[in-house]
């Protein structure tokens, strides 16, 4: 599904040598790859982002006993970002998210089902080494 | 070989499921780490595990606590250490997933396929049976037509 960002194209978050440079093309951007490519890590690095951009809403396996459609269908505006999403979102989550237009999402995870996804929306996260620091950007995956 | 089940109904009532990998592996596979981790951890994440509680960034080098270790090498370290439960798969990249399929022992459960290309024998249990299979292909029709 192409759509544009509707709260963001562009987000930029810096923790101690990490540095978090994702460029958006779409609303509903599905980050996927190998375990160990550092999706979690740009995870954390965007929810400390949290504590000063109230744009930013995330979601993880800490969340897990909260019911996740009241907290997407009560934000407005938001940048939601999902990690640990194969394990959090259900199908009738997934189906609201699809149809959203009031909120931007990031998904970490593997399973695009029911979100309408296409290739459009697939992204693997590309970590590189520029001196003593690490950036982490987003490509499209196919 | 592992055990692969695609529906919850399928797995023994005395067996434990576990579906956040992340959360059992700090309280409870991370204390049993030992010499058999160490190479699934440099296989999967590519890091190195200086010690029983620390691992080495790929990414820059700085010692980080194991916590910091991908979902899916927890998973796989989950099921490593732990082979009388079944922990939830779906977590686990094509990495991870080669060499869970190559444990000796261990179960595993998606309700969807989660195969990496190449793959080891698995034991697939359904309420049809158990059977064991050694090919992609067989093992994706058994996840996606046998329901």
């Amino acid at each position: 599904m192409k759509s544009n960002p509707v709260v963001m194209e562009h987000l930029r978050a810096v923790h101690t040598s990490y540095v978090v440079d994702f460029t958006f093309t779409n609303n509903i951007t599905i980050l996927t790859g190998p375990s160990a490519a550092g999706k979690t890590a740009s995870f954390s690095f965007i929810r400390e982002c949290m504590a000063i951009n109230p744009n930013i809403l995330c979601l993880n396996y800490l969340d897990y006993q909260k019911d996740i459609m009241h907290i997407i269908q009560q934000a407005k505006g938001k940048l939601i970002v999902i990690d640990n999403a194969d394990i959090l979102l259900d199908d009738a989550v997934r189906k609201h998210i699809s149809l959203d237009a009031d909120n931007q999402y990031l998904i970490i995870g593997r399973n695009p089902k029911n979100l309408f996804a296409t290739k459009d929306n697939l992204f693997e996260l590309i970590s590189r080494r520029d001196g003593e620091q690490t950036e982490f950007v987003i490509e499209p995956y196919l | 070989m592992i055990t692969v089940y695609k529906d919850k109904r399928d797995i023994p009532d005395n067996v434990e499921y576990v579906e956040l990998n992340d959360l059992f592996f700090n309280q409870n596979t991370a204390a049993k780490l030992d010499g058999q981790a160490e190479a699934l951890i440099k296989k999967i994440d590519s890091s190195k595990l200086v010690s029983k509680y620390k691992i080495e960034s790929k990414f820059n080098g700085v010692v980080l606590d194991v916590d910091c270790l991908s979902t899916g090498c927890k998973t796989v370290l989950n099921v490593l250490y732990f082979p009388d439960k079944v922990f939830c798969m779906k977590e686990c990249g094509e990495n991870a997933l080669e060499e869970l399929y190559r444990l000796g022992r261990g179960a595993v459960y998606s309700d969807y396929a989660m195969i990496p290309f190449e793959m080891e024998n698995v034991t697939a249990s359904s309420v049809n049976g158990d059977r064991v299979v050694d090919d992609y292909e067989e093992l994706k029709e058994w996840w996606e037509d046998e329901k």
